[in-house]
C-alpha cells in the first residue's frame, strides 16, 4: 500500500521533474546547435594506443577470441568508414595494425588473413596499396599453419595481381599444389604463370577461386566486382576490334556508338556489366570505360610476359 | 548419510540466498546480449557471424560465472561470521567441515544451473542463426553451429569456476571480503599467466630463480589449460585424454583448497 | 547427574596489533549446574558470560580447563542434539522468513516433511509469533528476532537449553512471556542456564546463580544460602501518621522518612516485630500500604562484588606480556 506523501512533496516533485525535463531538452538543444555550428573535426586519426599483438594477447587474459573479433570489427569499419567518406585518410594506416593485432588474438583467424590479402594489398583509393604488408600479414598465418595452401595461394596471387612478378607468383603457386588437400588446378597455373606471365584466363581462374571460397558476402562482392571488370576489359576488346574495323570500312573513325548501330557493327549501345555505356573517343577511336561506371577504375592487369602492361 | 543430508541442506540454503539476492538475474542480461548482439553482428562482421557469436557467449559464460565465484564467494563465510548468523548454526549438530562443504556444493549448484542456462541459451541462438544462414555459407564453417564440441569448452569453463570458488571460498574463512576478492582476483590472473613460468627457466640465468619459478609454475594454479575456446570455435579436436586429465587436475585441485578451507575454519574462534 | 561441568576453564585472547599480549578473558572458571535447574549466570558488561557460553557450545576453543555438557565434552557434536543455545543479540538470515529459518535449522537436525512442519508451527506459536512468521527477517523488530531465537533453540526440545540474555530487547510482555517460558521449561525437567546483567530477573527464576566479575568467580550458590541476600529488617508504609506519633515510637525504628501529608516510611529493625507496631499503630488511627522485607538486593550485592574483586583481582594481563 503506497503511502500518501504530504503535499509540499507531491507539489515539489511536480515542479523538480518538470524541471529536470526542460533542463534536459535544453541540453539536447545545446548540443543539436553545437554539433551544427561547431563541429568537431573528425576523428579519423583514431588512436591505436596498443599496437603489439603479443601485447594485447596477454592483456586480454583468456578473452583473447572476442577481443580478436572486437578488432576484427574495428578494421572492417576502417576499411569500410574510410572508403565510404571523403575526406578520410585514403592510406588506410589503422587498417594493417588492426588486422596483425586481431591475428595475433586469434592465430587461426582464417577471414582476417585471407580478406587482409586482398584489402591491404588493393591500390589507391580502393585500399593502402600494401602488398608487402598483405604478404607480410599471411606468412604470419603460415607459421601457424604452415600447411594452408589457401595462404600461399592468396600470397602468390598477391605478386601475381599486384605486383606483377611472375617467377614469384609461380613459385608460391607451385608451393601452394604440394600442400596436403591443394585443388589440381594450382599446378597448372603454377607452370601456366611461369611460362607465360599474365593473361587473362589465370587471372579469372583466380578471381572465381576467390569467389567461390570467400566465406564472406564482402569478399565474394569484390570478387564478382573484379570478374565484372575483367568481362569489362573482354568487351573492350572486342568492341575496339568492331571499331578499327569500322576505320578500315570507313577510313574514319565512328562518331558515336549509333554510327556503329547504323553500320549494323553492334546490335545497340553497348554497356558494361555494370550497366554504363562505354566511351567511345571519336577522335582517336579508343574505347573505354565511362568514368562514371562502377567498375572504374580497370586493374593494371598482369601482362604476359614480356609483354606491355595495358 | 547424515553428513551428506546437513551438506545437502546447507547447499541448498546458499543456493535460495543466491536466488533471492537475485543473481540469477544476470543470466536475463546473458540473453539479451546474445540476442541482440546476433542481430547486430550480421551489419558488421562480414560473415563471421557464428564464430562471433560462439566467442561472445563463451566468453560472457566465462566472465559472468567469474564475477559470481568471486563475489558470493568471498562472502560466503565472512558474511556469516560477520553477522553472526552463524553462532546458531554452529551450535546445532553440525561438523564444521560439513559446514564449508555445503557452503561450497550450495555456490557451485548456484553456477552449474547458471552455466547450464546460458549453454541452453547459446544452442539456442546458434541454432537459430544456422537456420537462416544459405546452404553455401554454412558449408564454408569451421565448425557447425550447433557444434557439440562446445560442451567441451563449457565443461572446463565450469571446472575452471569451481576452482576460483574454491579460492575465494578458502580465503573468505580468515580474511576479509576486500583481501579476499584482491587474492582470489590475483591468483586468477596469476594463473592466466602461469604457463609463461614453465619457459622462464629458458631465459633466466640465476639456479635459484630458475628453480623458483619452475616451483611456483606447479604451485599456482593455471588458469589457461582450461581455455579450449579458440580450439572449439575453430573446429579443432580437443582429445578426451585432455579433457580428463585437465578436469582431474581442477577437481583435485579444488579438493585440496577446500579441505584447507575445513581446516583453517575448523581452528577458528567466533569471537 | 549433571548438566554442565567445567574444570578450571580459561580463555585467553592475544590482543594488538604488532606485540600480541595475552587478555584473560575468563580466568579457572569451575562450575556445576545440576540437571532440572534453573540456573543464573550473572555478572556485568564485559565479565565474561558471553565468552563461557561459547566455550560450552565450542564457537570458540579454550586456554586451558575442560567444559562438559550432559556428560559430553563441550562440542560434541551428537551431545548437541539434545542441547538448544540463544546466542546473545540473535541475528539471522535477512532474505528468510521466520518459518523458513526455523524449517532449515529443522532440516539440519533431520526433521522431514509433516512432522518438521508440524514442529516449526508448534514453536512459532509458544513463542507468541503470528502472521509475522512469514515475513522476512529483515523487517522483523529487535524483541521478534529474540523469539525467534527463542523458537530456534527449542527446535529440537532439549534437555539442556544455554540462553545468553534471553531477556535482552523485550518490552516488560516480552520479558514476563520469556520467564513463563522458563518455568515451563523447568517443570518439563529441561536444565535451563541462562546469562544476564538483569538482576531481577535471576530473583524469579533461579534456584542457583554464579556470579562472574572480571572474568572470576566471584560468588555461587542458592540464593537464598547467600548470606548477602538475607533479610535484614522491613520496611512499613502507613499513612495517617504524624511527627508526635511517629516521635513516640522512634526508639524502635532505624529511621523514618515522611513521604507525603501523613504518609511515613518507617525502617525496622529485624528483630522487632512488624505486626505488633502496625497494631498499635492502627488503634491509634494510622492505616497500613505496605510491609516489605528488607534485604541487600543483588544489585548491592553485585556492585560490592565487582568493586571488591576488581580491588583485589590479579591484573587480567598475566605478567611477562607486560601491561
Amino acid at each position: 500500500m503506497a503511502s500518501t506523501l504530504p503535499k509540499e512533496i507531491r507539489a515539489g516533485t511536480a515542479i523538480g521533474l518538470t524541471l529536470a525535463a526542460l533542463l534536459f531538452a535544453t541540453s539536447v538543444s545545446l548540443q543539436v546547435v553545437r554539433d551544427r555550428d561547431f563541429p568537431a573535426p573528425p576523428v579519423r586519426d583514431e588512436m591505436l594506443y596498443i599496437r603489439s599483438g603479443a601485447v594485447m594477447r596477454r592483456l586480454t587474459l583468456s578473452f583473447n577470441m572476442i577481443a580478436a573479433d572486437i578488432y576484427w570489427i574495428r578494421a572492417l569499419q576502417e576499411y569500410g568508414g574510410t572508403k565510404l567518406s571523403p575526406q578520410a585518410d585514403k592510406r588506410y594506416p589503422l587498417l594493417y595494425p588492426l588486422l596483425n593485432i586481431t591475428t595475433s588474438l586469434d592465430p587461426r583467424f582464417d577471414l582476417a588473413y585471407r580478406f587482409g590479402a586482398i584489402f591491404l594489398a588493393e591500390s589507391y583509393p580502393n585500399g593502402p596499396g600494401r602488398p608487402d604488408e598483405a604478404i607480410a600479414l599471411l606468412e604470419k598465418g603460415l607459421k601457424v599453419q604452415p600447411d594452408k595452401w589457401q595462404y600461399m595461394q592468396d600470397i602468390g596471387f598477391v605478386y601475381y595481381w599486384w605486383r606483377h612478378d611472375y617467377p614469384k607468383a609461380a613459385a608460391w603457386f607451385s608451393r601452394a599444389s604440394r600442400a596436403p588437400g591443394a585443388p589440381w588446378f594450382l599446378r597448372s597455373l603454377a607452370a601456366n604463370t611461369l611460362a607465360a606471365g599474365g593473361n587473362r584466363t589465370a587471372s579469372r581462374l583466380m578471381w572465381e577461386q576467390i569467389y567461390d571460397t570467400a566465406g564472406s558476402e564482402w569478399l565474394r562482392k569484390d570478387a564478382a566486382w573484379r570478374l565484372q571488370q575483367l568481362n569489362a576489359l573482354d568487351q573492350i576488346a572486342r568492341l575496339q576490334a568492331g571499331a578499327d574495323a569500322f576505320h578500315g570500312r570507313h577510313d574514319a573513325w565512328p562518331d558515336g556508338w549509333m554510327a556503329m548501330v547504323r553500320d549494323r557493327a553492334l546490335p545497340g549501345i553497348p554497356v558494361d556489366p555494370a550497366g554504363t555505356p562505354y566511351d567511345l573517343n571519336p577522335a582517336t577511336g579508343r574505347v573505354t570505360l565511362s568514368r562514371r561506371s562502377s567498375l572504374w577504375p580497370l586493374p593494371t592487369e598482369p601482362a604476359p610476359r614480356g609483354g606491355p602492361e595495358r | 548419510m547424515k553428513a551428506l543430508r546437513v551438506v545437502g541442506t546447507i547447499a541448498v540454503s546458499v543456493f535460495r540466498e543466491s536466488v533471492r539476492d537475485k543473481v540469477l538475474y544476470n543470466l536475463v542480461f546473458f540473453a539479451l546480449l546474445l540476442i541482440s548482439a546476433s542481430y547486430l553482428i550480421g551489419q558488421l562482421t562480414a560473415g563471421q557471424d557464428v564464430k562471433i557469436i560462439k566467442d561472445l557467449g563463451l566468453a560472457a559464460m566465462l566472465l559472468f560465472g567469474l564475477f559470481i565465484a568471486v563475489f558470493i564467494g568471498i562472502g560466503l563465510v565472512s558474511k556469516e561470521v560477520e553477522r553472526r548468523s552463524i553462532y546458531s548454526l554452529l551450535a546445532k549438530p553440525i561438523r564444521r567441515h560439513e559446514f564449508i562443504a555445503g557452503k561450497y556444493a550450495g555456490l557451485v549448484l548456484t553456477l552449474a544451473v547458471n552455466v547450464a542456462v546460458m549453454a541452453v541459451a547459446l544452442y539456442l541462438v546458434l541454432a537459430c542463426m544456422a537456420v537462416t544462414e544459405p546452404a553455401a555459407v554454412r558449408a564454408a564453417w569451421e565448425a557447425p553451429a550447433v557444434d557439440p564440441a562446445m560442451l567441451e569448452a563449457i565443461l572446463l569453463i565450469f571446472v575452471e569456476l569451481m576452482l576460483v570458488t574454491a579460492l575465494a571460498l578458502f580465503f573468505s574463512t580468515f580474511s576479509s571480503p576486500i583481501l579476499s576478492a584482491s587474492f582470489t582476483v590475483g591468483l586468477v590472473i596469476a594463473g592466466q599467466f602461469d604457463s609463461d613460468l614453465k619457459h622462464f627457466r629458458a631465459i633466466v640465468h640465476s639456479r635459484a630463480v630458475a628453480d623458483l619459478t619452475r616451483a611456483l609454475y606447479y604451485v599456482l594454479p593455471n588458469m589457461a589449460a582450461f581455455d579450449v575456446k579458440a580450439q572449439v570455435v575453430h573446429g579443432l579436436p580437443v582429445t578426451a585424454g585432455y579433457l580428463a586429465v585437465t578436469t582431474a587436475y581442477g577437481v583435485s585441485y579444488v579438493a585440496a583448497v577446500v579441505l584447507a578451507a575445513m581446516v583453517i575454519f575448523a581452528r577458528r574462534d567466533f569471537r | 547427574m549433571l548438566a554442565i561441568r567445567t574444570e578450571a576453564l580459561t580463555k585467553d585472547y592475544a590482543v594488538g596489533f604488532w606485540r600480541k599480549r595475552p587478555y584473560r578473558a575468563l580466568d579457572r572458571l569451575t562450575l556445576e549446574v545440576a540437571a532440572g535447574e534453573v540456573f543464573g549466570f550473572l555478572g556485568p558488561n564485559g565479565a565474561g558470560k558471553t565468552t563461557t557460553l561459547k566455550l560450552l557450545m565450542q564457537l570458540i576453543y579454550p586456554t586451558s580447563g575442560r567444559a562438559e555438557l550432559l556428560g559430553r565434552p563441550a562440542g560434541d557434536v551428537d551431545g548437541r542434539r539434545r542441547i538448544g543455545y540463544l546466542p546473545e543479540n540473535p541475528y539471522f538470515y535477512d532474505h528468510l522468513t521466520a518459518e523458513e529459518l526455523l524449517t532449515y535449522f529443522a532440516a539440519v537436525f533431520g526433521y522431514r516433511g509433516r512432522a518438521r512442519r508440524d514442529r516449526v508451527a508448534r514453536l512459532l506459536d509458544e513463542v507468541g509469533i503470528g502472521v509475522e512468521r512469514r515475513l522476512q527477517l529483515r523487517k522483523f523488530s529487535r524483541g521478534m528476532l529474540q523469539r525467534v531465537g527463542i523458537a530456534q533453540a527449542l527446535l529440537n526440545d532439549p534437555a539442556l537449553v544455554v540462553f545468553d540474555e534471553p531477556m535482552s530487547g523485550l518490552d516488560p510482555l516480552g520479558r514476563r512471556d520469556v520467564r513463563r517460558l522458563i518455568l515451563r521449561l523447568r517443570d518439563q525437567g529441561v536444565t535451563v542456564f541462562f546469562s544476564s546483567h538483569v538482576l531481577s530477573d535471576a530473583e524469579a527464576l533461579c534456584s542457583r546463580v554464579a556470579v562472574l566479575a572480571g572474568g572470576r568467580l566471584v560468588a555461587s550458590g542458592r540464593l537464598g544460602d547467600m548470606a548477602a541476600f538475607q533479610v535484614r529488617g522491613w520496611e512499613l508504609v502507613m499513612t495517617g501518621l504524624d511527627e508526635a506519633r511517629v516521635d513516640r515510637v522512634r526508639d524502635r525504628l532505624l529511621g523514618a522518612t515522611r513521604i507525603g501529608d501523613g504518609r511515613y516510611a518507617l525502617e525496622l529493625p529485624l528483630e522487632s516485630a512488624p505486626d505488633r507496631l502496625v497494631a498499635e499503630l492502627s488503634a491509634a488511627g494510622a492505616e497500613l500500604v505496605s510491609l516489605n522485607p528488607v534485604r541487600d538486593t543483588l544489585e548491592d550485592f553485585f556492585v560490592e562484588q565487582v568493586t571488591r574483586s576488581a580491588a583485589s583481582a590479579p591484573p587480567r594481563w598475566p605478567a611477562g606480556g607486560g601491561a
